[in-house]
């Protein structure tokens, strides 16, 4: 049939055309109603044309870069290669979506540690921590702090210019897996040592750039590793997974926190503890609740974007749980397939990422009315997915850290039915981010690449990354700041 | 001629007195003429020789008869003399010394004779002999000569069978009715024929040794002799029952000698005249013409007319499916092929794109003609006008019916067999996830090999212990390392987790010695405590029990207790527990009170049980059978097992009393694994063999499965509810196997191999994966290799 059409001169060949409807989900750049119905596009055009005609469309003052979706697909090559690649006739009306384009995140800084960084954070102008707190000033950019804490049990925090501004004055007393900044003079941390502990960081811009990292709170109540906090700074709220199965809520104010279990408390005869220099200048709290009903180590935890009295947490029982805080009861479990290691909400899609140890991250319905417990797969890491985070732009991008030794970003539109028909449509990635350090060097062997244990993808520095190659890896697109 | 020349003298001394009787005999003797007699008397002898034994027997009587009446008997007892001297000389010799005397008394009178006759001659005087002629001449009545011609002697040969001498005479009787006779008959001279010997019981033996020559096995029937046949004879019966002539030189046709002719003979043999009828027309022939006649007026024979052109029947060739309806389909009915139609190729005028081009052409003719995909070239002709004969037409038309009338018209059951459904049913191992398939994370740290790994209950660490003496603990998931201590020189042989899950007990043994530790840097101070509480709470027991008079008794302790210096103390080991051999395999009880250990060298404390909370070290075996190789508790009843280098022994702990002797039939088991429902063993030995033992069935593996290249060094089920097992083998692999065990007995475990996991490196001393171990819940499993490195697989 296509050697029927291509029988004809010449002349119609170049003005091969097919009828494309654009659409799009976002509503900035919408088409006006007149161009909203099919336009006839030559076969030969490709991405940067098609983003043209857009602009065009759209009449927008500065161009804007787009990228078209043709089902599930990003369109990388012309659409008439595209065509003849998927088996789509030429004659039907093609729907295109067409999104704002990721630009390739490059490589702008790493911060190289003594040891093994888990632990990152950003405080920007968009990131939480300063949203949280109007009443201040912001941070403006260029000013803005990227936390990060380490195997050797320090918090640092750096500017920038991979400077570091401040140390933590005292060290947890193993690593640390999760720290975060609850605003931009507070930083709350959690470690291997069972222990949460919130900082005060002070910059004292009369002492030149270093500023103080300082204790001000240390919380027991796990039993074990503190594997992941989440903060949310209007409610005064912590919450911490732990490897004892439990999820913790705490007190951001030293005020509100029960006090500490003395059965908890490190005893006097660990010599580690006689070390420590000055063990007892630092208050310490107790939890305000600890809800059990995993049946694992609960790997990580977050607040629901919307609401900050739900939290969900993912746990090694391979379940996703949906607690109240309020009442600090369980109300709903999810039941996936595998051990689930991280997760993150996607505030505008109601749905929680999780990423799973067999190398997939899945996407989840978490309202108890779901009916599928896996709305989307993602697919392409090839290790443990161990961080994600969410585009700060987009409601529909995501960035996910493996132990493979990659940063893996994602546009979850970009959805194809499942392999086989079956199961959840499974995504592909946009970008992969590898890691600075490895480049140039052998490709390691399996299960011996740098772990990526820490992402955050923050619209001001773009997508830091933390891992096992002792580095803070920054990646930005090269346009960075977005107009919005 | 030496022998015919004694027994001619003697036949002369003998016979001397029929002489008189008989004198051209004795011209003969001295003429020397004795072929004929001799030979008769061979063949006398020849019949003779047959039963000797018979002549042996008979020797005496017949020569006393011959005393008796010598005239009579002129051959028989010259025949028995000579043989028996010749033959048969240790038989009968008295008898024989005593008949000699008897013949010397007639010798002298024989000489007597012989000297008369001698005189005799003499006077004859005339009477020469020529050698040539068959003549002698003498002198007639007138003074003439006469010529005295000799008997012309027959020269019988001897197997001249007119005249059977020895024949019995009895007649055509049978020979039952001599039976209660010691003769069988009578010969010609009405002499009593003896029976023949029945065979001696040597004898009979000696004949079934050595079979004469032509023994038949047959009795004569005549004779009662065993019945022998000569070349001759049995050529004749060979004939005979072949449907031949027996004789030789028998024409079966001969040549027909007409003594009636169709020729005129000139002197033909009846003079009798022409008969009549040969003169008068036959009446037979005229009344047949006259039926002719008859129809050809009636019309019924119509006169011959010669064909004509148009009439001449046409050869034409038959149609075999002219009329052939399809028919149902039938095996028995097969339709004819049928060709398919002519295509574009076939045209006179093909379009270009069917042409060949020269290369093709080219590969077309360098073809064999038998192996050309059509037996034409499409070729281009502007009209048909142009088409030349198509040559080979009649070849091929030909072709086409040999191969209609050749093809077997059969419809063959053929056997098809699928060699994938030969293959037992086993589902695809997609269908069987979760298992680990890839090395998620690569635990570097150790120098030197890995000899153990264990993943700790909760499944959040893993311990290994290496060549270096150190043992580890690291995060299972993230490979961070967050323990090391070095509790020895020599290798840590083995790391095994107490299996409790509020305390964090690590036993680890490295050589004589079993440390117990306690790795409080990672636990919360609550386990801290319930750990170091357990451990400490045996202190003081086995002393004071010791004291209690059981030392008088036991020489010396199966292994003392003790705390390691303060440098481990510190880091968390608590206990060491030295025993008397190294220890290479710990296995705890899953109560956590007790573990076992095994040191293959220690013979009689080769198996140690251990209480931890007594600290109390126990032997349960005074002597094993092997060397004994690991040792496990079964996981929920108390059963022991025992795996010495053939063979698994199970105990009943509580009975104290062997259950079972398992014989995996491997030639050094090297570890082995109880399947967590206790009613399943797997058996890994060097021998590259992994065995599944199922306990119920037999003591003999219920499947054997050799993937490996290399030993085996390690097998573990999985014992968190997941149906796999895994094996660590010296060739640098790990291989999955899913394994499911159904509650039902009737139904066999399902063993599928699952995923191969390779990338340990093999050392240089060919070490592979020295251990592995899953993980308490998850479908990930642990690996420890002499590279260095311990792997997640998930």
């Amino acid at each position: 049939m296509s050697g029927d059409l291509e029988q004809p001169g010449p002349a119609q060949e170049q003005t091969s055309k097919i009828r494309i409807q654009f659409i799009t989900r976002d509503t900035d750049h919408e088409l006006p109603a007149e161009a909203s119905a099919p336009i006839l596009v030559a076969t030969k055009f490709r991405r940067y044309a098609l983003s043209t005609l857009i602009n065009t469309l759209l009449d927008t003052p500065t161009p804007v870069p787009f990228e078209f979706l043709i089902l599930g697909q990003f369109l990388r090559t012309s659409i008439e290669d595209f065509l003849t690649a998927n088996g789509i006739s030429a004659e039907t009306t093609l729907t295109v979506e067409y999104v704002r384009a990721l630009i390739p995140p490059l490589h702008v800084a790493s911060f190289e540690h003594d040891s093994w960084v888990s632990a990152i954070d950003v405080l920007s102008g968009s990131s939480p921590a300063s949203i949280w707190t109007n009443n201040s000033p912001g941070v403006p950019s260029g000013q803005e702090k990227i936390l990060s804490g380490s195997d050797d049990g320090l918090l640092r925090i750096w500017n920038m210019s991979s400077e570091v501004e401040a140390i933590s004055s005292v060290s947890h007393n193993n690593h640390i897996t999760n720290a975060k900044f609850l605003s931009p003079t507070r930083v709350v941390s959690a470690s291997f040592d069972r222990t949460i502990r919130l900082w005060k960081y002070e910059s004292m811009p009369d002492f030149g750039p270093t500023s103080t990292l300082t204790p001000s709170v240390e919380l027991y109540g796990h039993k074990a590793s503190v594997d992941s906090i989440a903060v949310h700074a209007p409610s005064s709220r912590l919450l911490s997974a732990s490897q004892d199965h439990t999820v913790g809520i705490w007190s951001s104010k030293k005020t509100d926190a029960p006090p500490a279990p003395q059965s908890l408390l490190p005893s006097s005869s660990n010599k580690r503890r006689k070390l420590n220099p000055n063990p007892n200048s630092v208050s310490q709290r107790g939890s305000l609740a600890l809800m059990t009903g995993h049946t694992a180590s609960v790997t990580s935890v977050s607040f629901a974007p919307n609401d900050p009295t739900v939290a969900y947490s993912s746990s090694l029982d391979h379940t996703l749980r949906t607690w109240d805080l309020a009442t600090r009861t369980l109300v709903d479990t999810r039941t996936t397939a595998h051990a689930l290691s991280c997760l993150t909400p996607l505030q505008d899609l109601g749905l929680v990422a999780t990423g799973t140890d067999a190398r997939s991250i899945i996407l989840i319905d978490p309202r108890a009315s779901a009916t599928a417990v896996s709305a989307l797969t993602l697919r392409g890491h090839t290790g443990t997915v161990w961080a994600l985070s969410t585009d700060p732009s987009s409601a529909y991008g995501l960035a996910s850290g493996a132990l493979d030794s990659t940063v893996r970003i994602w546009d979850v539109r970009a959805a194809r039915p499942g392999s086989g028909g079956i199961g959840a449509p499974e995504v592909e990635c946009v970008y992969t981010i590898e890691r600075e350090s490895g480049r140039g060097r052998k490709k390691p062997v399996r299960g011996d690449e740098v772990k990526v244990f820490g992402i955050v993808w923050d619209g001001e520095v773009g997508v830091v990354s933390a891992g096992s190659d002792k580095r803070v890896q920054v990646n930005r697109s090269p346009q960075g700041v977005r107009d919005s | 001629m030496q022998g015919s020349q004694g027994r001619k003298r003697k036949l002369i001394l003998r016979e001397a007195p029929t002489i008189e009787q008989n004198p051209t005999e004795e011209d003969e003797f001295q003429s020397g003429l004795l072929d004929g007699i001799l030979s008769q008397s061979e063949s006398e002898n020849d019949d003779d020789d047959n039963d000797e034994s018979l002549d042996d027997e008979n020797s005496e009587d017949q020569l006393d008869e011959e005393e008796e009446d010598e005239l009579d008997s002129d051959e028989i007892p010259s025949e028995d003399e000579g043989e028996s001297d010749s033959h048969q000389p240790t038989n009968g010799i008295g008898a024989r010394k005593m008949a000699k005397e008897k013949h010397k008394s007639t010798l002298e009178t024989d000489s007597a004779t012989t000297q008369e006759l001698g005189l005799d001659d003499r006077t004859d005087g005339s009477r020469r002999f020529d050698e040539g002629a068959n003549y002698i001449i003498t002198q007639d009545a007138n003074g003439n000569e006469r010529y005295i011609y000799r008997s012309i002697d027959p020269v019988y040969d001897s197997d001249d069978s007119d005249a059977p001498d020895n024949g019995n005479t009895i007649g055509n009787i049978s020979l039952s009715f001599y039976d209660s006779y010691p003769h069988i008959g009578y010969d010609i001279n009405g002499k009593k024929i003896q029976r023949p010997a029945k065979g001696e019981a040597l004898d009979a033996l000696l004949d079934s040794i050595d079979i004469p020559k032509g023994w038949t096995g047959l009795t004569d029937p005549a004779t009662g002799k065993p019945l022998e046949l000569n070349n001759e004879e049995l050529e004749v019966l060979k004939k005979l029952t072949r449907n031949e002539v027996p004789v030789d030189g028998y024409d079966p046709y001969p040549e027909m000698i007409e003594y009636f002719t169709g020729k005129t003979e000139i002197m033909p043999l009846s003079a009798a005249p022409e008969p009549k009828r040969r003169f008068v027309p036959s009446k037979h022939e005229a009344k047949r013409v006259m039926k002719m006649v008859k129809a050809i007026r009636e019309g019924r024979i119509q006169p011959y007319k010669a064909p004509t052109d148009e009439e001449q029947p046409e050869t034409k060739g038959y149609d075999l499916w002219a009329d052939e309806a399809p028919r149902p389909d039938h095996p028995m009915n097969i339709p004819a092929p049928k060709l398919s139609p002519p295509g574009y190729e076939e045209s006179y005028h093909p379009p270009p794109e069917y042409l060949p081009d020269k290369a093709e052409r080219a590969a077309w003719e360098a073809q064999d003609e038998e192996d050309r995909e059509r037996e034409y070239l499409p070729t281009d002709h502007d009209a048909l006008r142009k088409v030349p004969g198509y040559d080979t037409f009649v070849k091929e038309r030909f072709e086409r019916c040999l191969d209609l009338y050749l093809a077997p018209r059969v419809r063959r059951s053929k056997l098809n067999i699928d060699p994938e459904a030969l293959l037992p049913k086993l589902p695809s191992p997609d269908e069987l996830r979760p298992f680990p398939t890839v090395c998620s994370v690569l635990f570097k740290g150790h120098k030197g090999g890995v000899r153990s790994v264990a993943i700790d209950p909760s499944g959040l660490f893993l311990a290994s212990g290496g060549d270096d003496g150190a043992v580890m603990i690291w995060e299972l998931r993230s490979g961070r390392q967050l323990y090391t201590v070095n509790i020895a020189d020599e290798p840590v042989n083995v790391v095994k987790w107490r299996p409790s899950k509020d305390t964090m007990v690590l036993s680890a043994a490295a050589g004589e010695a079993i440390y117990l530790l306690a790795p409080f840097s990672i636990m919360s101070p609550e386990v801290e405590n319930l750990s170091r509480e357990v451990l400490d709470a045996g202190w003081g027991y086995a002393a004071t029990s010791s004291t209690n008079g059981t030392s008088s008794v036991q020489k010396e302790p199966a292994a003392k207790w003790s705390r390691p210096e303060s440098k481990l103390l510190d880091q968390g080991v608590l206990v060491k527990i030295s025993v008397r051999a190294p220890v290479k395999a710990i296995d705890w009880h899953r109560r956590g009170d007790y573990f076992s250990t095994v040191s293959p060298k220690g013979q009689s404390s080769a198996v140690a049980i251990h209480t931890l909370s007594k600290h109390l070290t126990q032997l349960p075996f005074r002597r094993l059978k092997g060397l004994a190789q690991t040792a496990q508790f079964h996981p929920s009843k108390p059963i022991f097992f025992v795996a010495t280098q053939h063979t698994i022994r199970s105990y009943d702990l509580s009975r104290q009393e062997l259950i079972k002797i398992l014989q995996p039939g491997a030639r050094w088991i090297s570890s082995f694994d109880v399947h967590p429902g206790g009613d399943n063993l797997i058996v890994g030995s060097y021998d590259r063999r992994l065995l599944w033992h199922d306990l119920d069935l037999s003591t003999r593996p219920y499947k054997t499965l050799r993937y490996h290249k290399k030993a085996i060094r390690a097998v573990k089920y999985h014992h968190g509810g997941l149906p796999l097992f895994a094996d660590a083998s010296d060739d640098g692999t790990v291989q999955i196997f899913h394994g499911k065990v159904v509650e039902d007995m009737m139904e066999n475990a399902t063993i599928v191999p699952l995923k191969v996991l390779k990338g340990h490196k093999v050392t240089d001393k060919s070490l592979g994966v020295f251990d592995v171990d899953w993980h308490p819940r998850e479908p990930w499993c642990v690996s420890a290799g002499a590279d260095g490195t311990c792997r997640l697989w998930c």
